[in-house]
């Protein structure tokens, strides 16, 4: 297994608001799902994950409530607001017009 | 705005429950690492190395962290609270830099919230009365007042919640122990307290249906300084008789302290009474002014729902009888000021302007104190910024220190204000009515606060924050000052020009008003002021018919001619340049024998006297004769006019036998014009000159109760009142007489200009001494700076005259530039000013300006003495010693 590459810059937010956006999670459930399904191709340090999160709540495109773990802990789950859900909504977007422009950037000239 | 409002809130919330959320994201830390090393030993770690690969993929906790806290802004909230517990105790450390400042900016600020408060005072004040919202001012057509039957009318049509009417042009006298006093009464409608609810202290006011003037009600309701003053504050007041136009009226209420009455502008009428034909004899005349009117809207009714209501019943009335007012004139609610004063905005527009101006110069002065402490402690800032601070926490720190200065000095400058304002409501001024000033600490007075507070920080503060923060570590962390280096360009320098350019204009604008009062003092007003005097007579109503009041006033004249000393005494209805002067008029004006279509637009000043008046004033006859004691009722009826109306409306006929059409009671009355005499001034010194109709008042004896006889002494005028006044009082005890020289009766007249050279020139006097302040702290800053640069210069054989010139002409340079560019700028500004002067004094008036100079140069010669002398006593070793 490689080491895992670097998160495109920029991306991190996308990356949690997608994954908060199917179910109310909280910081290790977040970075173990988006570790899980990139299968294990992003890492999300975190370093930059805590910061990131409570960075979205400033936003006001997280709400963050306590909730119990499956291990019967307490902990702060991260679930999406409606402003959050547009903001997921105009990253996807973009993110759809970058990673389509840099595949036609890079294959330019194969076909 | 909701999400910048949730954002706010979200960072409000993370501060003040700070510890709750540093709490909850360690706990949200230790979870993540717990389940990490859970991970790791499912891997097969032990429990050890487990713990320690999880705290070695998570990175340092404590930075984290404070990331964390960062992101929820908290981080910025903490250091601002964190700089001004710092601020303070930097500013308290140096206790003579903070006085300096405070002291700065409270002159600044106290100058500018006098203005205000003044302004809001005079022209704002919101009336003590019930819902004050809803009252409303009212005119009909151009004119202030209505008649007494209009009020009737327009009131029991009901298109309002209710509309009163008042009067405070009137006169009654008050019996007081053994004299009688002349008072200027607040008339009122019998509904008056009814329709806009005034508190008061005792009793209570009277009701529409015991004061209706056809009762010929004897209540009135009396002032909080009359009941002190003149019933000496007994309890019992109420149901107590007091003695007006001599009868009787009983007191049915006293108001409180501090009411704020409905006419506005600081006046505070001492008595109210109803409208009766009692004292205000005429009442039911047709076009008796009798009432200006305010009313009360409807619960939800607007103005211009009431002004359209009302006009529909004044228009329906003008179509029954053509000669009742028009239209509506304005409807304006009280809370929006008083009405038709114009000219007294702009005054205090101008006063404003300077206002702020005085304050900028203060804010000048108090950056430069700031910028010349960054550079005593730039290796404080170096330091900080080595350790790391950013330039915007370096400038947030030294904004927050002008912060402080600015909210203790507006702080001084709002209680200075109010102090002035006490202090100012002392003055007695020669004014018909008493007038009160109070300070209101209302949301008006709380905006101009925050406003000046805001701008005094900045103004104060932005320039020496970016200074600060500019990064020069090396130097100022090796303590190398840059000695000898002298820079005359620098922020200061041009600060202090900025203050010099600033009070050369105050200074002029405030030498133009001082000399705009020197030459009204000293104007030609057309009669004498200095051997003549004045006598007012108020009469008790209805004790005269028109025959016996002449009799009366012919007897007072032949008395106090009789008097040793006096050369001459005369009769009249006005005094020109006071309170009464005469009425002013305005008609068309034919010439008996010629087509009417011939006669010509004229306005005029009227005054209605008897033989002698013009030589007892001194006023020069010119052609034809005085009136005679012959010129009475039946007749022929004659008319003396001046120069100007000669000129202006007469078209060069031979004025005197002229006879002409003037507007009477009704219709118009054939004049002959026997006299003419010089041009004098009617109304107000300042006035452009006028036309004047004299009448002869034998033939017209007024209706006024108030009349004035004239005298002319040979002696000091001021030692002929007392017999004068005696003389007078003794013919009838019942009438209030006062008796003045002629001088002393003109203070109203001088007033606007003595008000206007009082305060410009105070503002003026605060922003020169301000900016003397500043130039001061410069220069001596600079001779503490070049102490060394001074000393070597010494003790290599400098003369004094070198080392003064060094220290000198730096300040001569920037006050010179300052001079120049004020003066410029005066000359172009001053011009707007021209309408508050008396005809006759330019607004670009040479000697102001030539004054200007000389001055703003002296002083500031002598606020670098103190510097100069510290400099030239700097020995050779006291320089090395300080190296």
């Amino acid at each position: 297994m490689g080491k895992p590459s670097d998160l495109i810059q920029g991306t991190l937010d996308l990356l949690i608001l997608k994954t908060v956006s199917l179910e109310p999670k909280h910081g290790w459930a977040i970075a173990k799902r988006i570790q899980q399904v990139s299968q294990d191709a992003l890492q999300v340090t975190q370093g930059s994950l805590y910061p990131a999160l409570h960075r979205l709540e400033q936003q006001g495109w997280l709400r963050a409530k306590s909730g119990q773990t499956e291990t019967g802990r307490e902990a702060k789950f991260y679930a999406l607001t409606p402003a959050g859900k547009k903001q997921l909504a105009r990253e996807l977007e973009s993110w759809d017009r970058l990673s389509g422009a840099i595949g036609l950037v890079v294959r330019d000239g194969e076909a | 705005m909701p999400r910048f409002l949730e954002r706010t809130l979200h960072r409000l919330r993370a501060l003040i429950l700070r510890r709750r959320a540093d709490a909850s994201l360690a706990s949200e830390i230790a979870l993540h690492l717990e389940e990490a090393e859970r991970e790791h030993r499912a891997r097969g770690l032990s429990a050890a190395e487990a713990r320690l690969a999880a705290r070695r993929d998570f990175g340092g906790v404590a930075l984290i962290e404070d990331q964390c806290r960062d992101m929820r802004r908290v981080a910025v909230v903490q250091s601002l609270l964190q700089d001004l517990r710092h601020g303070l105790r930097g500013l308290l450390a140096q206790p003579l830099l903070t006085i300096a400042a405070v002291a700065s900016i409270g002159a600044g600020a106290g100058a500018t919230a006098f203005v205000f408060g003044l302004a809001s005072e005079l022209l704002l004040a919101r009336p003590t009365a019930r819902d004050v919202g809803a009252l409303v001012n009212i005119t009909l057509d151009r004119n202030s007042h209505v008649s007494y039957r209009d009020w009737r009318a327009l009131d029991e049509s009901g298109v309002l919640a209710g509309l009163a009417g008042y009067h405070i042009e009137g006169s009654i006298t008050v019996r007081q122990g053994e004299g009688t006093i002349g008072l200027v009464p607040l008339l009122a409608t019998a509904n008056f307290f009814d329709v806009l609810g005034v508190p008061m202290a005792l009793g209570r006011g009277f009701t529409a249906a015991e004061a209706a003037a056809e009762r010929e009600p004897r209540v009135v309701v009396i002032s909080d300084g009359f009941w002190r003053q003149r019933l000496g504050g007994d309890r019992q007041a109420v149901g107590r008789a007091i003695v007006v136009n001599g009868e009787a009226y009983t007191v049915l209420g006293v108001l409180p302290a501090g009411l704020k009455a409905i006419p506005g502008f600081g006046l505070a009428p001492e008595i109210y009474v109803p409208l009766s034909r009692g004292v205000l004899p005429g009442l039911d005349h047709p076009h008796a002014a009798a009432a200006q009117l305010v009313g009360r809207l409807k619960p939800g009714q607007s103005v211009e729902q009431a002004t359209a209501a009302l006009d529909t019943v004044v228009q329906r009335r003008h179509l029954e009888a053509p000669d009742r007012p028009m239209r509506v004139g304005q409807i304006v609610p009280v809370t929006d000021g008083v009405p038709g004063m114009g000219s007294i905005w702009q005054f205090f527009a101008l006063l404003g302007v300077v206002g702020a101006l005085v304050l900028g110069i203060a804010c000048a002065n108090v950056a430069g104190l700031l910028l010349a402490r960054n550079t005593v402690r730039q290796k404080e800032l170096a330091l900080r910024a080595a350790l790391g601070a950013s330039r915007g926490r370096i400038v947030q720190q030294l904004l927050v220190e002008a912060l402080w200065l600015a909210t203790l000095g507006t702080a001084c400058g709002v209680v200075l204000m109010a102090v002035a304002m006490a202090a100012l409501g002392r003055v007695p001024l020669p004014l018909p009515l008493p007038f009160e000033l109070s300070v209101s600490l209302d949301w008006r007075l709380f905006g101009l606060t925050l406003t000046m507070l805001v701008l005094a920080t900045l103004g104060s503060g932005v320039l020496p924050a970016l200074q600060g923060a500019r990064p020069s570590l090396a130097p100022a962390l090796k303590q190398v000052e840059r000695a000898y280096i002298h820079r005359r360009w620098t922020a200061r320098g041009l600060l202090v020009v900025g203050q010099v350019t600033i009070s050369v204009g105050l200074v002029v604008t405030a030498l133009l008003f001082v000399r705009n009062l020197s030459m009204a003092q000293r104007s030609n007003v057309g009669f004498d002021t200095t051997r003549t005097l004045v006598a007012q007579i108020g009469l008790v109503e209805n004790r005269y018919t028109p025959e016996r009041r002449v009799a009366y006033l012919q007897d007072v004249v032949d008395r106090v001619d009789a008097l040793p000393g006096v050369e001459r005494a005369a009769f009249a209805f006005g005094m020109p340049l006071t309170v009464r002067h005469g009425r002013t008029s305005g008609a068309p004006i034919g010439i008996a024998g010629e087509p009417a279509s011939a006669s010509v637009q004229a306005h005029w000043a009227e005054n209605i006297v008897g033989p002698g008046y013009f030589d007892t004033l001194g006023i020069a006859r010119r052609q034809g004769r005085d009136f005679a004691v012959a010129d009475t009722a039946g007749t022929p009826r004659v008319v003396v006019v001046n120069e100007a109306f000669v000129e202006r409306y007469l078209a060069g006929r031979p004025p005197i036998g002229l006879h002409l059409m003037l507007p009477g009671p009704g219709h118009d009355d054939d004049y002959e014009i026997v006299g003419v005499v010089a041009n004098s001034r009617y109304r107000t010194i300042g006035e452009a000159q006028m036309a004047a109709i004299y009448y002869a008042y034998r033939q017209r004896p007024t209706d006024g109760r108030v009349l004035h006889v004239l005298v002319r002494v040979a002696g000091d005028p001021a030692a002929a009142a007392r017999p004068i006044a005696a003389t007078i009082g003794a013919l009838d005890p019942a009438a209030a007489v006062d008796v003045q020289t002629v001088g002393q009766s003109l203070a109203f007249a001088f007033l606007p200009s003595r008000v206007g050279a009082a305060l410009l020139g105070s503002l003026g006097a605060i922003g020169l001494t301000l900016a003397m302040a500043g130039l001061f702290a410069m220069v001596s800053y600079s001779v503490t700076r070049r102490t060394r640069e001074i000393g070597v210069r010494v003790a290599l054989g400098a003369p004094v005259g070198a080392v003064v010139r060094l220290v000198v002409g730096d300040a001569l340079v920037l006050v010179g530039i300052g001079l120049v560019g004020g003066l410029g700028a005066a000359a172009v500004l001053t011009p707007a000013l021209a309408g508050f002067l008396v005809t006759g004094l330019s607004p670009t008036d040479p000697a102001a300006f030539i004054a200007t100079a000389v001055f703003v140069v002296a002083i500031s010669l002598l606020a670098t003495v103190p510097p100069i002398r510290r400099a030239t006593g700097v020995g050779p070793l006291v320089a090395l010693r300080t190296e």
